[in-house]
């Protein structure tokens, strides 16, 4: 990597966070789990042509425990919507979601009885893809995406919130 | 907690003011006469009410009482041999004017006899089940005839709430078990929630937002009828990787050896059927590539195949051939993608087959993007040919994936065919009888697997498949081996059809040239203003079907994908009924898979060959 002239001495100066978010951002596991047309179009992504290792997101987990990214690749319906919701409570934090498609952002072309209208009803969704299904090139712009969304992370809002939470419980406002 | 089902009522979408007097109108009773339906006549002739032809297909209209004795008349008679029922629906008649006269509810049968090459539709008037006024309807069950009327009953039961008498499982199949109506009932809405572009927080709307969610709690986990406890039972899915989408099994196990699995479907159920019968014709089309995603092509083939018989067009020749070369295509693409999972699924990591198989799927996903700009969800086949015609540069690059493929087909089997690992996977696994795979209903590849030669593609040639040389590969093996070998048999066919298709292209139109049905050529715009008039009524009222009804099927890479139409005459279908040849297939699972070793439930799965969008639908 020439990293050995640049760092001659082996020791390196940065944030907690970047690193963090360096690792992160580039090991991102999705979750092999496909709902519909969409998965299809998911799976393309992860062959040789589209070649999503290059993103080192190539692994896809069949347990939610191992995974940080759930792509939902597709419809969800009634039926369904229960068991995706506990499939991302399942998945460790970090963690984060792709709306796949039309179906999955908003419902698509299916809006009847059957069909749950956008899956950010049940779990939060980080980034929205428009398609339907979207190509293989617009699932890798939404990593991209995701990527900036990841390095902007920070370990002190988490730790804060968290504190925060603590304070409010003794002490909730207002009170 | 009731389930609220946002019950707005989109104006619209039900609105029938467009149409002229006399719709809805009945669907006229069949007329005429064949040997069949003579037989039928002449043993249950005060059972029928109506007898003949209609709209082509032999057609019989019964009364309930001695349901179960004609289907076992027509299965076991000797001039009949209706040696399988490949489908059941139901039909709501409530918005049709019945003026007093018949019932609400009816059923319709499709049996098909492969030894006499024959088809006959069975309607039957359901009986009343209580109440007395026809509302909770009943017919005996036929699964004790067929036993691949299970699951299409209780899909009829689920969606259309008719009871089958005598059924073994009367239990929903598709929709979660506390739901509240039987969906494609006609006083059933729709469902859905308005776009909210407009709303605030203020909206009285603002409120039903959100609310068609079922509670994200865990269902009770129960014990599937027949099974017990004593045994191990496991869940398999809908979270699984190898289940092929959102399918769940639940499956009983002795040690590692399969009891009995309990298929749980409609995690995918996207109520097809009833958006169908809310759209016009034209407009199901785009909604048939999201069936079966993996055969799009085939999906709109079939469906408009049925509205065109339905409306007595003349397709073009160039257009039948181009069809030919996408169904084909399709088909290959399939097959490979069914190759390359069968392979991961049996193998847990076999990724190089998948790796390979898709580089030459991708190629024929560039072709189709190339006819019309989208690799998956394609809606090129229209209702009157295609949508456009092909690009110049299409012919060379298909001809060159078509020199290509014989070889690539034979390197897949190097490395497969005589592997020792492949074969002790797949021999003896899953095991169908040739009576089995009759009377359960199988089709495809499942069906020709099992030593039946049948190919619709053949015996009943659509879109010019009668021009074609090509053969059909069986096997009389019944195992996931010699289904294996038949698909890839298939692949070799496919390409041989696609040789002679690109072979002898004719020029000419790609599509119809009924402006009534099949918009005009976007240029003519320009320059006519009865193009522009014609467009205009098309796009914002479509075309209307006289009334009657027709089972069209056409050999999927799956197997029969059938479409029912009910038209009352109007712009839109008044009953849309979907075949999905994955939904029967798969109801060979728990069969098939008895006695085997639960690793075996993947393989079975796999060389099922299903897709959970055709399966749920
Ligand atoms: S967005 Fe389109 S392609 Fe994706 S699941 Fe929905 S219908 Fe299928």
């Amino acid at each position: 990597m020439g990293l050995e002239e640049k760092v001659p001495e082996g020791i390196m100066t940065s944030t907690l966070d970047s690193v963090l978010n360096w690792g992160r951002a580039n090991s991102t596991w999705p979750l092999l789990f496909g709902l519909a047309c969409c998965a299809m179009e998911m799976i393309a992504t992860g062959t040789a042509r589209h070649d999503i290792a290059r993103y080192g997101s190539e692994l896809f987990r069949a347990s939610p425990r191992q995974a940080d990214l759930m792509i939902v690749s597709g419809r969800v319906s009634n039926k369904m919507a229960p068991v995706i919701k506990r499939i991302y409570d399942q998945m460790p934090a970090p963690k984060w979601v792709i709306a796949m498609g039309i179906c999955a952002s908003a419902g698509g072309p299916f809006n009847n009885y059957a069909i749950i209208q956008g899956v950010d009803k049940i779990i939060p969704v980080d980034v929205y893809v428009p398609g339907c299904p979207p190509r293989p090139e617009s699932l890798l712009y939404a990593l991209d995406k995701l990527r900036a969304k990841q390095a902007l992370e920070t370990v002190g809002t988490a730790r804060a919130v968290v504190e925060r939470t603590a304070v409010d419980e003794i002490m909730p406002l207002g009170a | 907690m009731p389930l609220d089902v946002a019950p707005i009522l989109r104006s619209y979408e039900t609105q029938r003011t467009l149409n002229p007097p006399g719709i809805p109108a009945l669907a006229p009773l069949p007329t005429g006469e064949t040997d069949d339906t003579r037989r039928l006549c002449e043993r249950f002739g005060e059972e029928v009410v109506a007898a003949g032809l209609h709209n082509g297909n032999q057609v019989v209209h019964v009364g309930p009482a001695q349901l179960k004795a004609i289907a076992a008349f027509l299965r076991d008679d000797p001039q009949l041999q209706y040696e399988t029922l490949i489908d059941v629906t139901g039909l709501d008649r409530s918005r049709l004017p019945l003026n007093g006269e018949g019932v609400r509810f009816q059923t319709v049968y499709q049996f098909r006899s492969y030894a006499r090459n024959q088809h006959l539709t069975l309607v039957v008037d359901c009986a009343d089940g209580g109440g007395g006024d026809g509302e909770q309807p009943q017919v005996d069950s036929l699964a004790g005839v067929y036993r691949g009327a299970e699951w299409p009953e209780r899909e009829v039961y689920d969606l259309m709430g008719i009871r089958f008498d005598g059924h073994p499982d009367p239990r929903r199949i598709l929709m979660p078990k506390s739901w509240h109506n039987h969906p494609l009932q006609k006083q059933s809405p729709l469902g859905g929630e308005e776009v909210p572009f407009t709303f605030t927080w203020d909206d009285p709307e603002f409120e039903t937002l959100g609310t068609q969610i079922l509670a994200a709690e865990s269902a009770a986990p129960d014990l599937p009828p027949g099974m017990s406890r004593e045994n191990m039972v496991i869940n398999m899915g809908p979270h699984h990787p190898s289940t092929h989408g959102v399918l769940r099994l639940v499956v009983e196990l002795d040690g590692e050896r399969v009891v009995s699995i309990d298929p749980d479907l409609g995690y995918l159920h996207s109520g097809f059927e009833k958006t169908g019968e809310n759209k016009r014709y034209k407009d199901f089309v785009y909604y048939t590539d999201r069936m079966d995603y993996l055969s799009s092509m085939s999906n709109n083939l079939g469906y408009c195949l049925t509205v065109e018989q339905m409306l007595g067009l003349e397709i073009p020749e160039r257009a039948q051939v181009i069809r030919v070369i996408m169904a084909e295509m399709q088909r290959i693409a399939s097959h490979l993608f069914w190759l390359a999972t069968h392979v991961l699924d049996v193998s847990g990591t076999g990724m190089s087959l998948l790796m390979y198989a898709t580089r030459e799927r991708e190629r024929i996903l560039d072709l189709f993007e190339m006819a019309c700009g989208a690799r998956l969800t394609v809606s090129y086949i229209r209702i009157g040919g295609v949508w456009q015609d092909l690009p110049d540069a299409f012919v060379g690059e298909l001809k060159d994936f078509i020199r290509l493929m014989p070889e690539k087909i034979s390197e897949y089997e190097s490395m497969l065919t005589d592997a020792p690992l492949w074969q002790e996977r797949l021999t003896e696994v899953g095991h169908v009888s040739r009576e089995d795979a009759l009377s359960m209903g199988l089709t495809g590849p499942m069906l020709r697997g099992s030593g039946v030669d049948w190919d619709l593609r053949r015996d009943r040639p659509y879109t010019g498949y009668e021009g074609y040389e090509f053969e059909v590969p069986t096997s009389d093996r019944g195992d996931c081996y010699g289904r294996y070998r038949v698909r890839v048999e298939e692949l070799r066919q496919s390409v041989r059809i696609l040789e002679q298709a690109v072979g002898n292209l004719p020029s000419g139109l790609y599509k119809s040239n009924n402006r009534k049905v099949a918009a005009p050529p976007r240029a003519e715009l320009d320059v006519s203003m009865e193009a522009l008039i014609h467009h205009f009524k098309l796009m914002t009222e479509g075309f209307h079907v006289s009334p009657g009804y027709l089972y069209n099927g056409i050999e999927s890479s799956k197997g029969e994908l059938g479409f029912f139409v009910y038209s009352d005459g109007s712009a839109k279908p008044y009953r849309l009924h979907v075949r999905g040849p994955s939904f029967n297939n798969l109801y060979a699972i728990d069969h098939i898979s008895r006695g085997e070793m639960l690793s075996d439930v993947v393989t079975n799965i796999g060389s099922i060959d299903i897709v959970l969008g055709e399966v749920d639908r």
